[in-house]
């Protein structure tokens, strides 16, 4: 299935170098992460090395070389947040699921990272699940605004 | 019931959607759409109003009534209000931090009434997601202007007249970098809008693209037809879908009324505009690496000596890389000449300066101001000041290449030069407020843990000497600092700085060296006395 | 060049225009601190410590800042120190610092610039903060270690592989602080697409790739690699009679330096503990027996008198065509040309032949008829310039790996690469056009282009009306190949064909390659004969870039043929059955000479099975491994009378042997080596002969005088070359005495003219014949044997390290068939042909096309599968295809 997927996505392009960036993001956004395997295909089909696409893949914050977890949490560690307080809420959702940053549980139900900004800064510190930002995160907003966050994620899908 | 219309808008960027606007803003209409109000009352979709911080807003127009806060509950009340003769939601108003005294109307909230919002002028007013909003409003009229009264040359000539110098953060003047543009001969060239906007604590380019995606499309085919390029791309950061989207939505509005696409307006210009998306690096912002990321390489800036951007860039084409606020004051500058916006702002920054201003002020939100006003005003009267009464510490500008200014350095005007002669820079437009519960040891550590991530790794000063710095400033507010640290540090920032391929690391020593500079007693805590004086690090008493 | 005037720490300089700082600080013995630049690569300034200091007190990175007029240069000053040794002091702290146990010390640029700098550890080690964990040691490559802890960041391994190798096995991975050499997924190099060339390793800086039990040389000694026919030339380095080093050439116009994995790691055979040491006598009459050859119940030790005298008297009964020659394609010129003449002049036969047969036969034959004369008409280096290049039937990144590099450069350099192969080889990655023909139809694919060619009046006339004959017949035979059929035989879409045609017709000059997946099919002359055709049509041949090159197999291939290791010719391609060539020969070798053609290699196997020839000479082959239907090979040897095994190893044929003479190895002795491009190279002596070996020209010239001539008294390979080139015109101008001053390629010298004897080249009028292999019900699929780039016959299976690497035994085929056939990927299959069948576990890859199926030829058991037919002018078997059926083995 992730083979029919991936032929399909290559289909719509040209197999330009330039649209390698475009062609991962896409692929990530259908599979979740980026396969070996696909990026063995991707490089052929655009005429790059295998090393060259990997190079790029692990260059960019965007991208993900192991499975995900369903629930994506992900912590804002701009400025703004760190100044108020983004740290302790970190340590706490650490705490609270039991994943380091970059972690993904083995069941692959929640992956926790960090990422640079959100750009929500005026609402600092901020939180995002899955594709939803969540601003004026506190510590004990944690515990009592995660688990519904979590069950609404679980009922939309 | 009155016949007169009246419009609900709803402030619908991330920042308010981040906090319920978008479930605001659809009891709105169901509301509306219930009392059958349809015909009288437009709910109407926003970008950001500046104000992030009291979001979700409504404002009602044409009153002008401000409302923060507003929980989808208050839909019904905010409906029946306007159907009740316009009587204000007191309840919803903002009200002044202090006295608590509520403020109706938007125009007479400091946070506005203090600030000279031009290019924000209608963020915030008109629907981003609707091009004919944008036409009401005068938009595209600078288009029609340039393209059918004005050659290239004479717009290069309005450009530089107007003294606008780059908003993306090293301030060089837009009208030269257009003429170097104009000048080389290659048939095929690029127009490339720079909106990674990496700095982590600025939010404006995001803001004008969800808030006013079409100004600054204007002012990239107006780029296109002064430099002679067909075409044109936006590099909008990964964490930006919403900006994506009312881009896209903006680039195909535009191209069914024929401003992009061939023969524009009529004329002979063809220009159309792309969006790449970047995939996540803060380097990625600098303009060779943002070229090489676009071409489907790791983001790594290209060292001197070599050609520049606008002569060799993407796929080796001459290229017109600017920021977005840069496009966006285009079509000012067009349509009121370049007068009238070089009388705003100071002899060497003209126009005004947009901030994101954060951290610990009371007033969150993003900012307009003429160059050169001081940070005294920003932070308090349109800021409000420190919360809970707490005593101002520093000022951070320019993000992770900035440096801290110290509270008593604060009548220091905001203009380019005066910020890098006291060791920051405008950057970008990040402006983070700090109070005395900051460590700045862990402010510096904080940055440095930030440009060792984002280094692209390629060369040693940048790639090793952010680790290394990292790594004192840890042990330092682990408690295990030494004495020679701080020599070591300025040692180190010094020679980073002086050997460094591109900006990220030629810059990143600056918080370093400011909060050295600036806070050397904080350190001293930290290393001698074992301490954080703002009670922030978990310093390892007793351990060496 | 222009020059301009510099200074650098205030001496003057007239330094070449376009030049950086640092080059010209270099050419000058000025050193500047550097880590990041290599003069074979790109400038990629990313170390930083090359800064330099100008007058305006500017510092920049002096490898890639171009020279000024009145540059004033600094390369040591006080502000620089403040700089650079901050960075210097960080990449150490950064650095697993082991010098004294380090395999790069004394020859480390990190360490020369530690001590240039005077750089103080003990501040280093007070001051800064170091590395908390260690990152493990990839050292899954045999060869060599990539140790991540001593990795400056350079990217120098990176840009060479991507420069100089195109392979590009590893790039930058990660950013920032974590930033790392990687192969695609991080795995280990040996599970990338690394091809062990040793380029990176040679280049790094630093320790941290470094060869594995490297031991350092105590003398050099240039000489040529013994693998294939590229000619690379090396620097062995010796330590106790032990090759423990080699290096490429950078001087030599082959290589330039550079080398593949068996030229640079695959010579450790030379000390392998299974050399063959003394002459062994066989005791035994049990031949074939499943017994180790080397058992002492088989075979006794014996000394070198012992055994020649022998070998004299038994080969005494065997003069005339009851014997048989196998000559080595290993071996030196000289050694060849002894070994011909002690076939013709000692033992009065012309049945002399090599490996050649087996593969680069059609070739010669094509270009004897064509041309005149056996000779490429390019010089590797030419490969670089051509506009278009030509490749048929040859996996040369595999089989001639540093011609591999020239195409690739020539990639680089603007030239159009039209690859035809049924199979997806490497080079399809770099091709503009890759056909891809069924098997064994590239003859009407050929014909096609060139209708094509004159249907568009691309060809080039005023050549052919000039320089070439019989155009007027073979354009009549085009009329039998209108596009249609040929789309219809070859599989390959009409326009395909028509756009190819047009490219290859109006990219001059095209160098035109090929080797056996043209020459191995019973009608493999007649496949040349139409690529040279095309050739000729469009003027591509003769001039420099343009041209048509075999590309020969082993190291001496070319020299072996060119010695007269020919049945039908006597050195110098000068015909047996020519009564005056033959009266020159009688005049200089004293001796009546046989008048007979000889028999070919598989005319020789024939006839001892019939009985007919009952002695045999195998110097330096394994035909019971190679010749394909080996079971036929086998009951042939047993068959004969007696067989003398002159080897540096015991191979599977020195199981028929009665008398084993151990020959020394290329490393051991003095001669020449002619290369593919007919280049004449010297190789010297580097070490003694292991054990009791002795080189093969002395250990024939002794069994000569044993029985009795004359003519064999060489004092050594330098006396054997002069009577060589007073017998060889085309070697006339060949002498070791020109040869140390540098090589020499003998078809740029030779006066005879490249053309037919009467000057001109000749079109041949052709037909189609489709190979004699088809496939049917029972065996619906063909199969195709590759060559794989680690493993080339015995010698590489004495490295351990290349049979480490080696391909496995893997069976490739299309997942459509894998579907008909339902085979899943990875599984264990049996490969059956219609004489045997071999086990292999199936890759299902569109790499082979759909009836196609492909496995590495580095089985012996593979030519126990087919059955070949000869090509009726060359001899030469059909052994690139064979038909099979797959089936997975648990249906046994
Ligand atoms: N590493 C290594 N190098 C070697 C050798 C070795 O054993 N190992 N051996 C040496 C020797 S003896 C020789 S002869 C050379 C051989 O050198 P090559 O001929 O380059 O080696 P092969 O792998 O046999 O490649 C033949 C190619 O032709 C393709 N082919 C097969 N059938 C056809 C066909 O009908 N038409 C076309 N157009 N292509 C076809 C095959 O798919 C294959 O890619 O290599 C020499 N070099
Ligand atoms: N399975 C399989 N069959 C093949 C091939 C294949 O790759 N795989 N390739 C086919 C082709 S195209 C060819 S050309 C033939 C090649 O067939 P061969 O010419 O038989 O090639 P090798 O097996 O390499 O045998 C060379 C022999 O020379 C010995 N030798 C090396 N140096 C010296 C020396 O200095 N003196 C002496 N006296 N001996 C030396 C080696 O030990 C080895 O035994 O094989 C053909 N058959
Ligand atoms: C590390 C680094 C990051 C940068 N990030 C941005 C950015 O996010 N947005 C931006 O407009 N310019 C950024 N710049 C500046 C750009 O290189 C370039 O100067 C600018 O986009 C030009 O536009 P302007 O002339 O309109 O300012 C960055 C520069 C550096 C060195
Ligand atoms: S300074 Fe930093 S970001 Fe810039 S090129 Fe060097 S390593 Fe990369
Ligand atoms: S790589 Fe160089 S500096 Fe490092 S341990 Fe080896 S010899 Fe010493
Ligand atoms: S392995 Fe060697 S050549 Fe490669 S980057 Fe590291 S130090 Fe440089
Ligand atoms: S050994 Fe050769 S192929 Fe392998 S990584 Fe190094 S340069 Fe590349
Ligand atoms: S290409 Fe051939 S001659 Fe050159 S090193 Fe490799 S095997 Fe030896
Ligand atoms: S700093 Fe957290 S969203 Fe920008
Ligand atoms: S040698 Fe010049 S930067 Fe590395
Ligand atoms: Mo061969």
């Amino acid at each position: 299935m992730e083979e029919e997927l991936l032929e399909e996505i290559l289909a719509s392009y040209r197999g330009d170098r330039g649209e390698l960036v475009p062609i991962l993001q896409e692929v990530q956004d259908n599979l979740g992460y980026l396969p070996e395997k696909s990026m063995v295909d991707i490089a052929k089909f655009i005429g790059v090395p295998e090393s060259h696409v990997y190079s790029v893949a692990s260059f960019y914050a965007q991208f993900r070389l192991l499975p995900l977890g369903r629930k994506r949490i992900a912590v804002c560690r701009g400025t703004a947040c760190h100044i108020r307080g983004a740290p302790q809420i970190l340590n706490r959702i650490e705490k609270t699921i039991g994943l380091k940053e970059g972690e993904t549980s083995d069941d692959l139900e929640y992956t926790l990272e960090t990422v640079a900004c959100f750009g929500c800064c005026a609402l600092a510190p901020c939180i995002r699940v899955n594709m939803d930002v969540v601003g004026e995160m506190t510590s004990e907003k944690v515990d009592e605004l995660f688990p519904p966050v979590i069950e609404g994620v679980k009922n939309d899908q | 019931m009155t016949n007169e219309q009246k419009s609900i808008l709803v402030g619908l960027g991330t920042c308010g959607i981040s906090v319920g606007a978008e479930k605001v803003f659809s009891s709105l209409e169901k509301e509306v759409s219930n009392l059958n109000l349809t015909e009288n009352i437009h709910v109407k979709r926003t970008g950001c109003q500046g104000f992030c911080q009291q979001e979700p807003i409504v404002v009602i127009e044409p009153e002008g009534f401000f409302y923060t806060k507003v929980n989808p509950d208050d839909a019904v009340e905010i409906a029946h209000s306007i159907l009740l003769g316009g009587k204000p939601l007191e309840r919803l108003f903002y009200r002044e931090p202090i006295t608590g005294k509520p403020i109706p109307h938007y125009r007479d909230i400091p946070f506005y009434s203090k600030q000279e919002r031009i290019l924000l002028k209608n963020c915030g007013k008109i629907d981003p997601e609707d091009i004919d909003d944008y036409l009401t409003v005068g938009g595209y009229q600078a288009l029609r202007k340039a393209l059918l009264e004005m050659t290239p040359e004479e717009i290069i000539l309005e450009v530089k007249g107007s003294g606008l110098r780059g908003l993306g953060g090293a301030g060089f003047p837009t009208g030269l970098k257009w003429e170097a543009c104009r000048r080389t001969t290659c048939e095929e060239k690029y127009v490339i809008c720079n909106a990674d906007e990496g700095d982590p604590g600025a939010f404006q380019d995001r803001s004008v693209m969800e808030g006013n995606p079409h100004s600054v499309l204007e002012g990239m085919i107006i780029a296109g037809y002064a430099t002679g390029a067909r075409n044109g791309l936006i590099y909008v950061r990964a964490e930006y879908p919403l900006a994506v989207k009312r881009l896209k939505i903006a680039i195909e509005q535009a191209r069914q009324n024929r401003f992009l696409g061939g023969h524009i307006l009529g004329s002979e210009v063809d220009f159309d505009i792309e969006i790449f998306q970047g995939a996540g690096a803060f380097v990625c912002g600098e303009s060779t690496a943002l070229v090489r990321s676009i071409e489907g390489k790791r983001g790594r800036p290209k060292p001197m000596p070599r050609a520049r951007t606008t002569e060799i860039g993407l796929w080796n084409r001459p290229t017109l890389l600017n920021n977005v606020k840069s496009f966006a004051n285009i079509p000012l500058i067009i349509s009121n000449g370049s007068e009238w916006f070089a009388q705003k702002g100071t002899e060497k920054s003209k126009g005004t300066a947009i901030f994101s201003l954060t951290g610990k002020v009371v007033n969150c939100g993003l900012i307009e101001v003429p160059m050169g006003i001081n940070l005294r005003k920003i932070i308090y009267d349109i800021g409000g000041g420190i919360p809970g009464g707490k005593a101002l510490k520093a000022v951070q500008t320019g993000g992770p290449s900035g440096g801290c200014i110290p509270a008593d350095m604060i009548d220091t005007p905001v203009d380019f030069d005066s910020l890098t002669k006291i060791g920051s820079i405008m950057g970008s437009g990040g402006m983070v407020v700090m109070d005395e519960d900051t460590c700045m040891v862990d402010v510096a550590r904080y940055f440095l843990d930030f440009t060792r991530r984002e280094s692209c790794g390629q060369c040693v000063p940048c790639r090793l000497g952010t680790k290394q710095m990292f790594e004192i400033l840890d042990d330092i507010t682990k408690g295990e600092g030494r004495p020679e640290d701080m020599d070591l540090l300025i040692e180190l920032g010094e020679a980073i700085r002086r050997s460094s391929i591109c900006g990220l690391g030629r810059t990143a020593p600056n918080p370093v060296l400011t909060t050295l500079r600036y806070f050397r007693d904080e350190y001293e805590a930290h290393i001698y006395e074992k301490r954080c004086p703002s009670g922030v690090c978990r310093v390892r008493k007793g351990s060496d | 060049m222009e020059k301009i005037s510099i200074k650098i720490n205030d001496q003057d300089i007239m330094a070449h225009k376009g030049a950086t700082i640092l080059e010209t600080a270099l050419a000058n013995k000025i050193y500047i601190p550097h880590l990041c630049y290599h003069p074979d690569l790109k400038p990629a300034g990313s170390c930083r410590v090359c800064l330099v200091e100008l007058d305006d007190g500017k510092l920049v990175t002096s490898c890639r800042t171009p020279v000024k007029e009145e540059m004033v240069i600094k390369t040591k000053s006080a502000e620089l120190d403040k700089v650079r040794r901050p960075i210097i002091e960080m990449i150490i702290a950064n650095h697993h610092m082991d010098c004294k146990n380090c395999a790069k010390k004394g020859r480390c640029e990190l360490q020369r610039i530690m001590g240039y700098m005077k750089i103080d550890k003990k501040r280093i080690q007070q001051n800064l903060r170091f590395p908390k964990e260690e990152l493990p040691l990839d050292d899954s490559n045999p060869f060599f270690i990539r140790d991540h802890n001593k990795c400056v960041l350079c990217g120098i391994c990176v840009r060479t592989c991507q420069e100089i190798q195109k392979v590009s096995a590893i790039d930058f991975a990660g950013r920032g602080y974590s930033t790392k050499i990687a192969t695609l997924g991080d795995k280990p190099i040996a599970q990338s697409r690394c091809e062990s060339c040793g380029e990176c390793v040679v280049r790094c800086p630093v320790g941290a790739l470094v060869p594995k039990n490297l031991r350092r040389p105590s003398h050099e000694v240039k000489t040529i690699c013994p693998y294939c026919g590229v000619g690379c030339s090396i620097v062995l380095g010796i330590r106790d009679n032990v090759v423990v080093n080699v290096r490429g050439d950078a001087d030599s116009s082959v290589n330039s330096g550079r080398l593949c994995v068996k030229g640079r790691f695959g010579l450790s055979f030379v000390n392998s503990q299974d050399r063959l040491t003394s002459p062994l006598i066989r005791i035994s009459s049990n031949k074939n027996s499943s017994l180790v050859t080397r058992h002492p119940s088989l075979f006794r030790e014996v000394s070198w008198d012992e055994a020649l005298d022998l070998v004299a008297s038994k080969l005494k009964n065997y003069r005339g065509d009851e014997f048989a020659l196998i000559a080595s394609t290993k071996c030196t010129n000289e050694e060849s040309y002894i070994a011909q003449k002690f076939a013709r002049v000692v033992m009065g036969t012309n049945n002399i032949d090599s490996s050649v047969r087996l593969c680069d036969a059609p070739s010669i034959t094509a270009l004897l008829k064509t041309n005149g004369i056996n000779a490429l008409t390019n010089s590797i280096s030419e490969i670089e310039n051509a506009a278009s290049i030509l490749i048929v039937g040859a996996n040369i990144t595999q089989s001639h790996p540093v011609i591999g590099l020239r195409v690739k450069k020539a990639v680089e350099n603007g030239a159009i690469l039209i690859v035809v192969s049924p199979i997806e080889i490497d080079l399809c990655g770099f091709a503009k056009v890759w056909l891809r023909p069924y098997p064994g139809t590239d003859l009407a694919l050929f014909m096609g282009m060139c209708k094509a060619i004159l249907d568009g009046e691309l060809h080039d006339n005023a050549f052919i009306q000039e320089k070439c004959e019989n155009f007027e017949d073979f354009k009549n035979s085009l009329d039998d190949f209108p596009s249609g059929k040929v789309e219809r035989i070859t599989g390959v879409s009409r326009d395909k064909v028509a756009s190819a045609a047009k490219i290859f017709a109006t990219n001059k000059p095209s160098a035109i390659l090929w080797s056996s997946g043209l020459t191995q099919y019973s009608h493999g002359t007649d496949n040349v004969l139409g690529l040279i055709n095309l050739s000729m049509l469009t003027g591509n041949i003769t001039k420099p870039s343009y041209g048509i090159n075999p590309l020969m197999d082993h190291n001496n291939s070319q020299g072996v043929c060119d010695m007269g290791c020919l049945p039908d010719f006597y050195p110098g391609y000068q015909a047996v059955d020519q009564p005056e060539m033959r009266k020159r020969f009688k005049s200089i070798w004293g001796k009546d000479l046989n008048p007979n053609p000889g028999l070919t290699l598989t005319g020789i196997l024939q006839d001892t099975l019939e009985g007919k020839i009952k002695a045999f000479y195998i110097m330096g082959s394994d035909p019971v491994s190679n010749i394909a239907g080996s079971h036929k090979v086998k009951e042939a040897l047993k068959k004969a009378e007696f067989i003398i095994f002159q080897d540096i190893f015991l191979n599977d044929t020195a199981q028929f042997a009665d008398v084993i003479l151990p020959a020394a190895s290329f490393a051991e002795k003095d001669g020449t080596f002619t290369n593919t491009e007919t280049r004449v190279q010297i190789i010297n002596k580097a070490m003694e002969p292991i054990g009791n070996s002795r080189p093969d020209w002395e250990i024939i010239c002794n069994l000569a005088e044993r029985m009795g001539s004359r003519g064999f008294d060489f004092n050594n390979p330098e006396d054997i070359m002069s009577e060589i080139a007073s017998v060889t015109p085309i070697y006339r101008n060949i002498s070791y005495n020109s040869l140390r001053k540098g090589s020499l390629k003998w078809s740029d010298l030779a006066e005879t003219s490249l053309t037919g004897q009467n000057g001109k080249y000749k079109f041949t009028p052709l037909q189609y014949r489709p190979p004699a292999e088809v496939p049917d019900v029972d065996y619906p699929l063909i199969l195709i044997a590759e060559r794989d780039i680690y493993s080339d016959g015995i010698l590489s299976q004495k490295v351990d390290g290349l049979k480490a690497l080696r391909a496995k035994r893997l069976v490739y085929i299309n997942p459509k068939d894998a579907t008909d056939f339902e085979i899943k990927n990875g599984e264990v299959v049996r490969v059956i042909s219609r004489w045997g069948e071999i086990e292999g576990q199936a890759v299902v890859t569109t790499a082979s096309p759909p009836g196609l199926v492909t496995m590495y030829l580095l089985e012996k058991e593979i030519n126990q599968l087919i059955n070949p037919s000869p090509d009726p002018a060359a001899k030469t078997l059909e052994t690139k295809i064979c038909a099979v059926r797959i089936v997975p083995q648990k249906e046994s």
